[in-house]
């Protein structure tokens, strides 16, 4: 037997449990309940334009706000700090555990009768609500999604040859210029696969949102949960997944052009 | 880089921020848990209440059972199926080998959401109920790539010979892989199966999607999360937190977690 | 000492990989005891001509005999040939006993004379022992392979192959990591161990020097061709064709004329010669080692011509030196001056004369 038919379960389930399921969203999405063709569940989605606008937006905040927190953060950490090994873990621990339970602890924090309001209460300052607005659901998202960000970058920025900064320095460059001309520069592929890293769990959110605003603001992703669990309506939640995978494909396909070879390390 | 005393307290500075913006919330719900009032807004005394009612609730034993079985299944099927994978894919030819290694990549790059709601379409299209076996299903396949990637690394590593010098020493073939290859890959082996167990423990959005009838703990501090916060959801996430923490930081000594993804 | 009867049979065998043919129909009979290297730049097609002697390639066409039976249906583990590879593929997870035992463990107990288990055991390890003995590597059984330097993984790595007690030995360049020293050394030890034990060994290499210290036969390949068998000493003194002279040892090439028997032209003069046979003005590839130009007096040398340069290489001195019409390598003990004025002559012996179409 040859040495390559071992990998035959591996290539089986594969198929089996990756590439065919994600037929049968292609098929869901253009077949009625009873299984005819139809192109009617594609032109219903166009009624929740509004609600992909909005998960657009907050996707692209989240990535901002992700990017320009995290990148400091991948920097500082790439520099030599005698605790780096530690540092790293603690920042990339987070983004191997349980989002839910994370959410969950975020969600106690911001509450009406949760902790942040009564340290407010404490300093004499009025009680806020913030669970249910946009913020919230932003913090959520960008607590949840910052290792994803920093993951990528740090990867690129602590592979940059210190040889090539001191040459940078060398050759007349001041601190500002080795920045902007090398190092920033050196760091676009990790930057890249962090912006994808980021935007595609925060473009395809459900739990996060419904969890920091209690329901009250509905992103595609919660779209996608009513209409397979309480709906029952699968062929519209299909069109609706389809439109995600392929918004999110376009997105990935643009990002490759900013880093061709694929190098920003992680995932992509 | 090397950095003035200035930049160093305004680099760590930094970077302590952000570790108190990832990790305040966590260690104030692990507080929480031993509170004994149910208000989050003060501090009554300590309690171990919460923990004991967890212990006496039928529904969370229950997902306990489901979690841990599911999990202990798909990490012993997907590290036979992923170590195998990574042998055969490593001695393949390169075409094929690309094409194989890119659907590894697939439940990756999908959207959880996106895979759990077609693996949920397809088991619904077969007919098959949605429960237990199901979501056991679904975890091998997004479990499997992780330990292909954990061995794959280590067989690149490998000595192309090593296979042949078995050979050449009189092991038949399959005899070979089991005395040198597997051994020589073992770490990547375990590594990678117990990368397989914590993403199993770890993962809600798949189960949520693949299971109705039986729930995993994730699933239970969804659904009770969106009822409300309720002390008894404070105590679980803090053993499942605990869990994964001490299984993330064996992997990480074993490999470096950084590396790993 | 070698003997005469054909050990290994290889005809007509030819392989690609692809679209590049890297074994043209070759042809090669190895005896038994012979210590036969083959010889080549990289990518000449030696080691898949080893590869297919171990059983880890498949040849497109071609028979190969062992004692004169088909050996190509064989699988590796069968065949009654070991291997030291390249860069040693030693079991890490395996300690030095193990690794030498390996090859043992998977016989039965009767292979080893042994009725147990036990008895089986105490055989492999004293044949263990034995082996560490010949490689000198005694009180080694219980390190671990990444403890070793690169020449202890060398000798363990011999020694696993050899327990086995194989027929034949193929080294696929063996001493490639060591350094020069220490390969100097062990190029001596196992031509020594080769001999005690009466064995054939198989060696592959580029480098000519280690070919001509331990061979009794050296193929010279290139291009998936067979360029040349011999001795050593044949192959060094009548390079048969271009290419061999090139590889093996320093030259001048040069194109030249046979005008008669015994009469070469080369560079628009006539030079005695030893050859004969050519017919009438066949151009042919004219051979000269450095070593066989006498530096002469400017007034009694056949050739003249001006100093170009001065290396010192240690035991002698190599010269470039520029007639106008071409430029020699000469190797000589005493040193001329850059600038100087030279008288160069060949004695007719050392006029080496090869046909033109033997160039690969």
């Amino acid at each position: 037997m040859k040495r390559s038919w071992y990998a035959t379960p591996y290539a089986l389930w594969m198929l089996m449990f990756t590439v065919v399921p994600l037929l049968f969203v292609v098929y869901y999405a253009f077949t009625t309940k009873t299984g005819d063709f139809t192109t009617a569940n594609m032109t219903k989605i166009f009624a929740y334009t509004p609600v992909l606008m909005d998960s657009l937006r907050l996707a692209l905040y989240c990535t901002a706000l992700c990017l320009l927190i995290g990148y400091p953060a991948a920097w500082f950490m790439a520099s030599e700090f005698s605790t780096k090994k530690a540092l790293t873990v603690l920042i990339l621990l987070p983004m191997w555990m349980n989002f839910l339970l994370r959410t969950y602890a975020m969600m106690t924090l911001f509450e009406n009768n949760g902790v942040l309001n009564s340290i407010f209460q404490a300093l004499g300052l009025p009680k806020q609500t913030m669970i249910g607005t946009e913020g919230a659901v932003l913090v959520g998202m960008v607590y949840n999604f910052l290792p994803f960000m920093v993951l990528p970058i740090y990867t690129v920025l602590n592979k940059i040859d210190p040889r090539v900064i001191e040459a940078a320095q060398d050759l007349g460059a001041n601190p500002m210029r080795v920045i902007t001309r090398v190092v920033v520069p050196l760091s676009v592929p990790g930057v890249v696969s962090g912006i994808t890293m980021v935007f595609m769990p925060a473009v395809t959110t459900f739990a996060i949102s419904r969890l920091m605003s209690s329901g009250t603001i509905y992103l595609m992703g919660d779209m996608i949960e009513e209409y397979f669990i309480s709906m029952n309506n699968r062929n519209v939640g299909s069109a609706m997944s389809l439109v995600m995978m392929i918004l999110i494909l376009i997105s990935i396909g643009l990002l490759r052009k900013a880093d061709p070879e694929g190098q920003g390390g992680g995932l992509w | 880089m090397r950095s003035s005393r200035l930049s160093r307290t305004v680099k760590g500075t930094y970077l302590a921020l952000v570790l108190a913006f990832l990790y305040v919330p966590i260690v104030i719900m692990i507080a929480l848990s031993f509170n004994s009032s149910v208000s989050r807004a003060e501090w009554t005394g300590f309690t171990l209440s919460w923990y004991e009612k967890l212990v006496h609730s039928d529904a969370i034993i229950a997902a306990l059972e489901v979690t841990l079985e599911v999990a202990v299944v798909a990490t012993v099927i997907s590290t036979v199926i992923g170590t195998l994978g990574a042998i055969g894919i490593h001695a393949m030819r390169k075409g094929w080998a690309t094409v194989l290694i890119n659907v590894s990549y697939l439940p990756m790059t999908t959207p959880d959401i996106v895979t759990g709601v077609s693996l949920m379409l397809m088991f619904i299209f077969m007919k098959v109920p949605l429960g237990k076996g199901t979501m056991l299903m679904a975890h091998i396949a997004f479990d499997t790539p992780y330990v292909l990637f954990s061995v794959m690394p280590r067989l690149q590593q490998m000595n192309p010979n090593l296979y042949e010098a078995a050979l050449d020493l009189g092991c038949h073939p399959v005899k070979a892989l089991w005395k040198v290859i597997l051994p020589e890959v073992m770490p990547g082996v375990v590594t990678g199966g117990l990368l397989a167990f914590t993403m199993s423990l770890d993962d809600f959005v798949i189960s949520y999607f693949t299971s109705s009838t039986d729930q995993n703990l994730s699933m239970i501090v969804y659904s009770a999360a969106r009822r409300g916060v309720e002390p008894t959801m404070y105590a679980l996430s803090t053993l499942m937190f605990l869990a994964i923490l001490a299984l993330l930081l064996l992997i990480n000594r074993r490999s470096g977690l950084e590396s790993v993804m | 000492m070698v003997q005469d009867t054909r050990l290994i049979e290889i005809k007509g065998i030819s392989k690609s990989f692809g679209e590049t043919k890297v074994l043209h129909e070759i042809d090669l009979y190895i005896r038994k005891c012979e210590f036969v290297t083959l010889l080549g730049p990289s990518g000449c097609g030696k080691t898949t001509l080893l590869r297919i002697l171990g059983g880890f390639e498949t040849p497109d066409s071609g028979t190969l005999l062992f004692e004169g039976t088909d050996l190509l249906g064989v699988p590796p583990y069968r065949r009654r040939i070991n291997t030291v590879f390249q860069k040693y593929a030693l079991f890490s997870h395996l300690n030095v006993f193990d690794n030498i035992a390996f090859g043992l463990n998977l016989k039965d107990p009767e292979a080893l004379g042994a009725k147990t288990r036990k008895e089986k055991k105490q055989e492999i390890a004293r044949r263990v022992d034995r082996m560490l003995k010949l490689v000198k590597m005694e009180g080694y059984e219980k390190r671990s392979i990444d403890q070793l330097s690169g020449g202890q993984q060398q000798r363990i790595a011999i020694a696993r192959a050899l327990v086995n007690e194989p027929e034949v030995l193929l080294l696929d360049e063996p001493l490639g990591a060591l350094d020069l020293k220490l390969r100097k050394e062990m190029q001596l030890e196992l031509k020594t161990m080769q001999q005690q034990l009466g064995i054939t060994f198989i060696y592959v290499t580029h480098d000519q020097e280690e070919a001509l210290t331990m061979s009794d036969t050296v193929v010279v390949m290139n291009g998936g061709r067979i360029q040349q068998i011999g001795e050593p000493k044949r192959i060094y003194d009548e390079p048969k064709n271009a290419f061999v002279a090139d590889f093996i040892g320093e030259s001048n090439l040069l194109d030249g004329v046979m005008r008669a028997d015994f009469l070469v032209e080369m560079l628009g003069e006539e030079f005695e010669c030893v050859d004969e046979g050519f017919a009438k003005d066949e151009p042919v590839d004219v051979v000269v080692r450095p070593e066989d130009v006498m530096i002469v007096g400017e007034d009694v040398g056949m050739l003249t011509g001006v100093v170009e340069s001065v290396i010192f290489k240690g035991v002698h001195y190599e010269m470039m030196v520029d007639t106008g019409s071409m430029r020699w390598k000469v190797h000589s003990t005493t040193m001329q001056p850059v600038g100087s004025r030279v008288g160069m002559s060949i004695v007719p012996f050392n006029i080496h004369i090869m046909h033109k179409g033997d160039r690969p």
